[in-house]
């Protein structure tokens, strides 16, 4: 039996007194795809922003790939990648410079960053962009090339925030197609939502998130079971609402 | 009004916000520096006795309205500096353009609203340059009350029409010649008018008493010859510090600016298929299809590069940069005195003059580099903060992109030695090698200040701190820069002297000092860069580890 590659006990966040997070009991496998539900302010990005490393734990542990998070290592940075909602890219750079920028943050090869990159580019339908500035680019191409940028970096965890918003239907069956190949090949994926058809379609298990709460996880159908066979929506309202005081 | 409500909502909450309390604090403070400044001019100028005589007798008696000529004359060029820097910004690249322009609004309602809040702005920075002045002459001779608020529609009158012409040209030209050159053309007319705003402001408030005398007698001597707008507001201020009210100048003042209005009015009407234009015209520019290498500080170095090569702003204000350094070597800014100097030889002042002119240069670019550590890369903190590159490695390609960057005033203070000072090539050569020094001595100031977590620490949004900090973040580099140089300058100054003392410093001398004054500039130099980049990458690695 493998060890969970991401691993937290009793994580938890506060923001001037006042719990973002708490209580959070995650263990996601090698190869899984774990979706993260919850309302706007649920605590999605907080959770995320904590798994990246780029907030401090006020409470609990977290462990990726093995690591403690305390320690900050580059060897835990290295396996991770991280999609955020808004893109960080450099406007005046155009795609293929900011992949290569990230790349070398990462310490990719120069051979495996551009096979790699210039495989994940045709397969998104990006290799006539790329070398066009990012400043002219639409939400959802920004999107597909920071995605394009951090596969390049063949992450073992991938975390994404919301990264079905903006792409337009054959983007988007792309970005399943891709993300279901890296979970094939052992990529631990992670990634925050609001599309529940994405969850109900490639995540191999849920979570869903209520204020600041993990309510409940588990696969769709045990979920679905647990709620009287009700669709993966009616889970989630019903979920949520039983969490609003 | 909905929009107007709006803005002044914005502006109510602005003191809600840590970010937004910085933001109107550094507005405050740089605004409040200006006022007092000139405030504290016009104080000289009402206790100078000799010069009201002068003025008087120039004038025929009609010196008050000179002077407060003199005083509205910022106004106007307040209105051009933003008109022209701001203004493709404001029409066509607003973030609430998208959401005016799908409101169930007037389609001239989104053009008047950026003309309302320009004004808004310029009569902010006009009346911080021009209303305390005005009132100390109106004080001066006991005015009304009464006659101060109307200071306040006089600045309004000489500033509104100005900014306002700008803005409906800046339309008509988008309608109809939309593209990439017009974009370029705006792009670098802005950066003149920024360049030449802060260095009006720079060569006013900072000149030497007598220079700024000159100045006012040469203006408020001549108040009839001034602009219509400053003129008539000069004579409706002159009437009411004696208690009258100039209904003639009141309703010329009046009209002319509800005229440029309504013409404003008419011209906004184009702002819609303007806007749609700008966004349309150009086409996407393609780039070379290159690879980059793998190292991270190689790949910093040349992001760096292209972010600069890549758009036309930038490169454009390294231009702009050029001028500006020729324009003030040629004036003698700073160096005046030193070219007086006879009894040291001629290289020798040469020398001073262009290391002068080099650390006068650093001083105006240094800040705008310093952004380039952490400030300029806010939005993709998050990105470094999660890589796992090492932050001696990110500060070694951000530093050696702004080591060559730092050569271009090098390279511009040399060729003005070489026109300007006809400099011959072994005075040349010791000051790039001292330059050379001095520009790694900047780099290790840089690299302490602008990593520095107190000054830089971005904020939970991942973005980095902007607004109050960063005026403070901007006097500590300067300081820290100055502080940093003064003790190899001092110990060079000082044997100099004391050779001087002993014989007359002679060119053999002067030749024969040049490999040491050169090998201590560089060593220094080299020192100070590698302690600076020691304590910058510890910096660096604390703002990159989890808040």
């Amino acid at each position: 039996m493998s060890e969970p590659v991401i691993l937290t006990q009793g994580l938890g966040r506060q923001f001037a007194g006042k719990w973002a997070v708490q209580d959070l009991d995650l263990a996601v496998m090698p190869g899984e795809i774990y979706g993260f539900l919850g309302q706007n302010g649920a605590g999605k990005t907080t959770t995320l922003r904590l798994l990246t490393g780029l907030l401090q734990p006020s409470a609990g542990t977290l462990c990726i790939d093995g690591l403690d998070h305390r320690t900050g290592s580059r060897e835990l940075k290295q396996r991770l990648g991280f999609v955020p909602d808004t893109p960080p890219l450099y406007d005046y750079l155009t795609g293929r410079q900011y992949v290569a920028l990230v790349a070398s943050l990462w310490n990719v090869p120069r051979r495996e960053r551009d096979d790699r990159s210039d495989q994940l580019l045709d397969r998104l339908g990006l290799a006539e962009h790329a070398d066009l500035l990012c400043k002219g680019y639409s939400h959802g191409t920004r999107k597909k090339i920071h995605l394009v940028a951090v596969l390049t970096t063949a992450p073992r965890v991938l975390l994404l925030d919301e990264p079905s918003s903006g792409l337009d239907p054959m983007s988007n069956k792309s970005l399943k197609e891709l993300l279901l190949a890296e979970s094939a090949r052992g990529t631990t994926v992670f990634l925050s939502t609001h599309g529940l058809e994405l969850a109900e379609q490639i995540c191999h298990r849920v979570g869903i998130l209520a204020r600041g709460r993990l309510r409940a996880q588990g696969t769709v159908a045990e979920l679905r079971h647990q709620h009287a066979e009700r669709s993966l929506e009616d889970v989630f309202v019903a979920i949520t609402q039983a969490a609003t005081p | 009004m909905k929009l107007l409500a709006a803005d002044l909502r914005v502006l109510r909450n602005l003191p809600t916000t840590n970010l937004g309390r910085r933001t109107l604090l550094s507005a405050a403070i740089g605004i409040g520096l200006l006022a007092m400044l000139t405030w504290w001019f016009a104080q000289a100028v009402v206790t100078n006795p000799q010069l009201l005589a002068r003025l008087h007798r120039e004038t025929g008696g009609d010196e008050l309205r000179g002077l407060l000529g003199y005083g509205l004359m910022a106004c106007p060029l307040v209105a051009t500096w933003l008109g022209l820097a701001l203004a493709q910004r404001q029409l066509f690249e607003g973030q609430e353009l998208a959401l005016w322009r799908q409101a169930p609004i007037a389609s001239a309602r989104p053009a008047m609203q950026v003309l309302v809040r320009a004004t808004f702005l310029s009569c902010c920075w006009a009346a911080a340059l021009a209303l305390p002045f005005l009132s100390a002459m109106l004080q001066s001779r006991q005015a009304p009350a009464w006659a101060h608020g109307l200071a306040l529609l006089t600045i309004v009158g000489a500033t509104a029409p100005m900014l306002a012409t700008l803005l409906a040209v800046h339309i008509v030209l988008v309608r109809f010649f939309a593209g990439r050159w017009l974009r370029l053309v705006f792009a670098l007319i802005g950066a003149l008018a920024s360049v030449g705003f802060s260095t009006w402001l720079l060569m006013t408030m900072f000149a030497r008493g007598h220079e700024r005398v000159q100045d006012v007698v040469a203006i408020a001597s001549l108040p009839r010859q001034l602009p219509w707008t400053i003129d008539t507001g000069a004579a409706l201020l002159a009437a009411a510090a004696r208690g009258t009210i100039d209904i003639q100048a009141l309703a010329g003042l009046a009209s002319w600016l509800v005229i440029t209005v309504l013409v404003f009015r008419v011209v906004a009407d184009l702002h819609p298929r303007a806007y749609e234009r700008y966004l349309t015209a150009e086409p996407p520019l393609w780039r070379n299809h290159r690879r980059w290498s793998t190292s991270v500080a190689s790949t910093l170095r040349k992001k760096e590069f292209a972010q600069v090569l890549q758009q036309p702003g930038a490169l454009i204000g390294f231009l702009v940069f050029g001028v500006l350094v020729f324009a003030l070597a040629k004036e003698q800014v700073m160096v005046g005195g030193i070219l007086k100097v006879t009894r040291v030889p001629r290289d020798v002042t040469h020398l001073a003059v262009l290391l002068t002119q080099w650390f006068l240069a650093v001083l105006l670019v240094l800040y705008a580099h310093m952004g380039r550590l952490v400030l300029a890369d806010s939005a993709q903190w998050a990105l470094y903060a999660c890589s796992p590159a090492s932050a001696f490695a990110i500060l070694r390609g951000k530093l050696t992109a702004i080591f060559a960057f730092m050569l271009w005033p090098l390279l511009l203070v040399a060729l003005t030695g070489v026109w300007l000072l006809d400099a011959n090539v072994t005075t040349l050569a010791v000051f790039v090698g001292v330059a050379l020094g001095g520009t790694a001595v900047a780099m290790g100031v840089l690299a302490v200040v602008g990593t520095s977590p107190a000054l830089m620490r971005p904020e939970d949004s991942g973005h980095t701190a902007q607004g109050g900090k960063n005026f403070l973040g901007a006097l500590v580099l300067v300081i820290a820069f100055q502080l940093a140089i003064v003790p190899v300058s001092l110990a060079i100054w000082d044997q100099l002297a004391n050779e001087q003392n002993h014989r007359l410093l002679s060119h053999g001398l002067a030749l024969q000092w040049a490999p040491i004054v050169v090998g201590i500039a560089l060593a220094y130099g080299g020192l100070m860069l590698l302690l600076g980049m020691w304590l910058g990458s510890r910096n660096l690695r604390r703002l990159l580890r989890a808040k």
